[in-house]
């Protein structure tokens, strides 16, 4: 492998460069959506509902229309009859399906005058009954949300093999059941939007992942051209999958803009951006799970619940763990999609693969300490290797073979970073203090990307680059990583590219930055778009150089006659004398069946100190070994995996969203009582990223994506550890110290207080 | 109380002298950042607004004078009436640190400060730092670690640097962990912003 990179001489392809854009994120010049003020500009300020479930009666918006500086209020009338992406109904709505929905809107001259406004509109709503639990939502007599019901199309089933004749084939069977709440999964920018209309071209500027999805919303709400919407989304504040698609805020801005005919800023406050974006769906995950006494696991039975709330921008699920981390010959996995009065959810840093991993990962421990083997030695017989079927459809028939697969390598190498040989023999052996120690393991897996991805690339009269692509950067240094392989492909230093993101009028359509796919699509795209320049630069400089294309190669800046280093032109002085400038074109469309073979896999290791008489769980020592295939930048690799993995603990620690059975308000919707990791609540310094040496076959250079992955196992891992330094069995997460005691409680003397 | 005179203290630029002096060799600055003179904003009142108060201070060393709604944030008034919007409203609720400034040596939230409190203060923000071109330290350290993913809190991780390490020049990890403790990340870019942290330390004493 290593002598494959050595063979491909890369300069600036696997270096640690520093972000491109590092000056203006560290200086305050960074502008981002909220950072904008357009002449004239209007403030809007969004009215939402207090009923988790209601129908409005009646709506009048005609004080708040009178008070003065108001000049535009908007309600469910207003909304064109177009669904919003994903399957929420419209903009507006004349239902309420959670507490929190929006029901009107308002711009105005400034805050304080909006904000009156809001006061003025009078709703009057007929409030209907509520469902909160998506196992009772499913139930006959359970309130309904939608005219079809609340189970969303048909269960999603999946299975290969025979199940119910496997687990007679067991040795061992168990049943278990892992519970993941609705969780906050939001950045530290809020979904802001603000959009401004000339004629019939309107401009919107959101904090969106996707620009191209919010435009394709947009031509939709409005029945506009794609060449009439422009969507801006240049510094992203964050994104984890809450602004992956388009939302109604943009919508709603928008629909202001134009009734008021000026532009209009619709900035979400915190409370609002918790309310009303993406939150990470709960999922109840049932699993059955059977094991033959060589060691095999052999029937593997999975019967889900994914809570999807009110609303959603993509069908919720779980992901690919059950079918594609281990061989299991005989699987089923059950999915329930369904509805209740809960806010929306969508993808959210993992999508259903954190929840999936919790579930998967814990039952592989829990039937391995059951039998009395080694968890590393149970995982490694049982996981899929490079060569092993695959389904390329992601789930029909395994009719494909893994390629550049390395999760055995992932564990080989974690196992032996952490020290694996020093964990307890058996759960809690030998820790005698109030303070128990041990080591778990959780093993995860992800597809990398695909879909449309599209860049130009354009190399000025000077020599200078500038890579154009309509996904944005949201945090992941994409401007960065994809300057890199511009530079690169055509053979100049990394200091004369620039790269405009996120701006849909000035670059190809683009799928967006999510589930993995920047580097390892939209990076494809820039790179067929750098070669392309590449072939132009050398049709130009052939004749000059008195050299047939080729035989000429492009390095540092210079184009030379490979055959004789003499004969060369300094780009610039080429790109002086073409006198026009070069436009590449980069498209590539990657279908799920060439995609899905080529995965992403990781292994995390983790050693925790539980305190039995507080119920503290402390991080000692985390390693996060992940396959990323070719680094493109080192610094950004380990940066992400660094990120990635406190996202998954946070998930162990604090986040769930809590409602009121009352009246299913949210309780806890601010950062005060969500509680995200501060520096004190994990010690960062404590995690250590594991590069596997790997190259891949698909992405850009051997590129694999990485975003997701290393937020899936930190709830498997910590609960794995906690188990083995304590023999207590963690199954909801989070596990708050409460949970600890409890489950030490029962313990001691043998009582279980659940349910 | 409009007064030309005060607009512009000893210690400030006026604004005449600001455009004869240098705007035009120092382009980069823009013009919504210069001081805007009491005789533009300022028509004298007949009858006082007492929902309104006029707050002077002094921000990144340029003194201002201006007539504001009283319930203005320090940071709405640095975003919206100075245009410096490198603070950030992450929660508008004291809960993340995206909105950190420097008031009178003090690292504060500037989304539940009053700009009214403010008044006669030294504010330093984000957009103060760096010498002309050349980066703080602080600034340095952080890209030489790559402290920060989406960018968005790290004005306010530098903030609160800035008037730690002025306060504790030689601080443990541990110090600057607790320090750092009210600013969220949710990149979660916490080892290298530490790393950052100490680093800067070093480079502010060489």
């Amino acid at each position: 492998m290593a002598q494959q990179q050595g063979a491909r001489n890369l300069t600036v392809v696997g270096t640690a460069s520093p972000p491109i854009d590092a000056v203006e994120r560290v200086t305050g010049q960074a502008k981002y959506v909220g950072d904008i003020e357009l002449p004239g500009m209007l403030v809007a300020k969004v009215l939402r509902a207090r009923h988790a479930h209601a129908r409005i009666v009646s709506l009048d918006t005609s004080r708040a229309e009178a008070l003065p500086g108001v000049k535009a209020v908007i309600t469910h009338k207003d909304a064109p009859k177009v669904p919003i992406w994903g399957n929420r109904t419209y903009a507006l709505n004349e239902q309420v399906r959670f507490a929190g929905e929006a029901v009107a809107a308002v711009a105005a001259v400034d805050e304080e005058t909006a904000e009156k406004a809001l006061r003025l509109i009078d709703v009057k709503y007929e409030v209907l009954k509520f469902v909160l639990d998506p196992e009772e939502a499913v139930k006959p007599g359970a309130p309904q949300l939608f005219p079809d019901g609340n189970l969303e199309g048909q269960p999603r089933v999946l299975t290969r093999g025979d199940v119910e004749r496997a687990f007679a084939e067991c040795d061992r069977v168990i049943e278990r059941v892992y519970h993941c709440p609705t969780m906050w999964s939001g950045g530290m920018e809020p979904r802001v939007a603000i959009a401004q209309w000339e004629g019939n071209k309107l401009t919107l500027w959101a904090s969106t992942q996707a620009p191209c999805r919010v435009q394709t919303n947009l031509t939709g709400q409005f029945n506009l051209a794609d060449s009439q919407v422009r969507v801006i989304a240049s510094y992203v504040g964050g994104g984890f999958g809450t602004k992956s698609a388009a939302h109604v805020d943009e919508t709603i801005a928008a629909l202001l803009a134009r009734k008021a005919r000026r532009p209009v800023k619709l900035q979400y406050s915190r409370e609002e951006e918790i309310l009303d974006s993406n939150t990470r769906f709960e999922t109840r995950v049932y699993v059955k799970i059977g094991v033959k006494r060589d060691m095999t696991l052999h029937a593997m039975d999975v019967k889900a619940y994914i809570n999807q709330g009110a609303y959603h921008v993509r069908l919720g699920g779980l992901g690919n763990q059950a079918t594609h981390i281990y061989k299991t010959p005989h699987l089923r996995t059950v999915q329930y999609r369904v509805h209740t009065n809960l806010p929306n959810t969508g993808p959210t840093r993992g999508v259903g693969d954190p929840q999936e991993t919790f579930a998967i990962d814990s039952a592989m421990d829990e039937i391995a300490n059951e039998m009395g083997w080694d968890p590393v030695e149970f995982r490694l017989k049982n996981v899929k290797r490079n060569g092993d079927p695959i389904a390329r459809g992601g789930t029909g028939p395994e009719d494909g073979r893994l390629v550049t697969q390395v999760t055995d390598r992932c564990i080989e190498e974690g196992a032996a970073r952490i020290g694996w040989a020093r964990r307890n023999a058996a759960p809690g052996a030998g820790q005698t203090g109030p303070k128990a120690r041990g080591i778990g393991v959780a093993v995860t897996e992800r597809g990398n990307g695909g879909g449309l991805a599209g860049a130009t690339v354009t190399v000025n009269l000077d020599g200078s680059v500038v890579v154009f692509y309509a996904s944005t950067d949201i945090g992941t240094h994409s401007r960065t990583t994809l300057s890199m392989i511009a530079a690169e492909t055509i053979g100049v230093a990394l200091a004369s590219v620039r790269a405009v993101a996120g701006d849909t009028e000035v670059a190809p359509y683009d799928g967006g930055s999510y589930g993995n796919r920047v580097l390892y699509s939209t990076g494809r795209a820039v790179d067929a778009a750098a070669r392309d320049c590449r072939e132009q630069i050398f049709a130009t400089a052939a004749p000059m150089l008195k050299a047939s294309a080729a035989d000429l190669e492009l390095r540092d800046g210079v184009v030379r006659v490979k055959a004789d280093a003499s004969r060369s032109l300094p780009l610039r002085e080429l790109m002086q004398r073409r006198g026009r400038s070069v436009v590449g074109d980069g498209n590539v469309a990657q279908s799920q069946a060439e995609v899905n073979v080529e995965r992403a896999a990781g292994a995390h290791f983790v050693e925790v100190e539980v305190d039995r008489e507080t119920g503290k769980i402390r991080i000692l020592r985390y390693i996060s070994a992940h396959d990323v295939g070719q680094p493109i930048n080192r610094t950004v690799v380990e940066n992400q995996i660094e990120g990635g993995t406190i996202q998954g603990l946070a998930l162990t620690q604090a986040e769930e969203m809590r409602f009121d059975p009352r009246d299913g308000r949210c309780l806890n919707a601010n950062f005060l009582d969500l509680k995200p990791p501060t520096m004190l609540d994990f010690d960062a310094r404590v995690i250590e990223p594991i590069v596997v040496d790997n190259v891949g076959e698909q992405g850009p250079y051997g590129a694999k994506g990485l975003g997701e992955n290393p937020c899936h196992p930190g709830m498997a891992a910590v609960a794995n550890a906690v188990y083995n330094a304590s023999g207590i069995r963690l199954r909801r997460v989070p596990f708050t110290r409460a949970d600890v005691l409890r489950a030490l409680a029962e313990q001691r003397t043998g009582v279980s207080r659940t349910a | 109380m409009a007064d030309d005179d005060r607009d512009t203290p000893d210690h400030s630029v006026s604004r005449r002298a600001f455009l004869k002096g240098g705007a035009l060799a120092t382009g980069a600055i823009g013009s919504t950042l210069l001081p805007e003179t009491a005789e533009a904003q300022l028509p004298i009142a007949t009858e006082p607004d007492p929902r309104r108060s006029v707050v002077e201070m002094t921000v990144n060393g340029v003194a201002y004078r201006k007539e504001i709604p009283n319930r203005t944030t320090l940071l709405q008034f640095l975003r919206e009436h100075l245009a410096l919007t490198g603070a950030k409203m992450g929660c508008d609720r004291a809960q993340c640190g995206a909105c950190t400034v420097i008031v009178n040596g003090r690292n504060v939230y500037s989304c539940t400060t009053l700009a009214v409190e403010a008044t006669g203060a030294e504010v330093l923000t984000i957009e103060g730092l760096a010498t002309g071109d050349a980066l703080h330290p602080i600034q340095q350290a952080f890209i030489q670690h790559t402290g920060f993913q989406c960018g968005f809190c790290t004005s306010g991780q530098i903030m609160t640097t800035k008037a730690f390490l002025d306060r504790v020049p030689h601080p443990t990890e541990d110090e600057a962990r607790r320090a750092l403790s009210g600013n969220l990340c949710r990149c979660a870019a916490y080892k290298r912003i530490l790393e950052s942290v100490m680093t800067a330390s070093r480079l502010m004493q060489a």
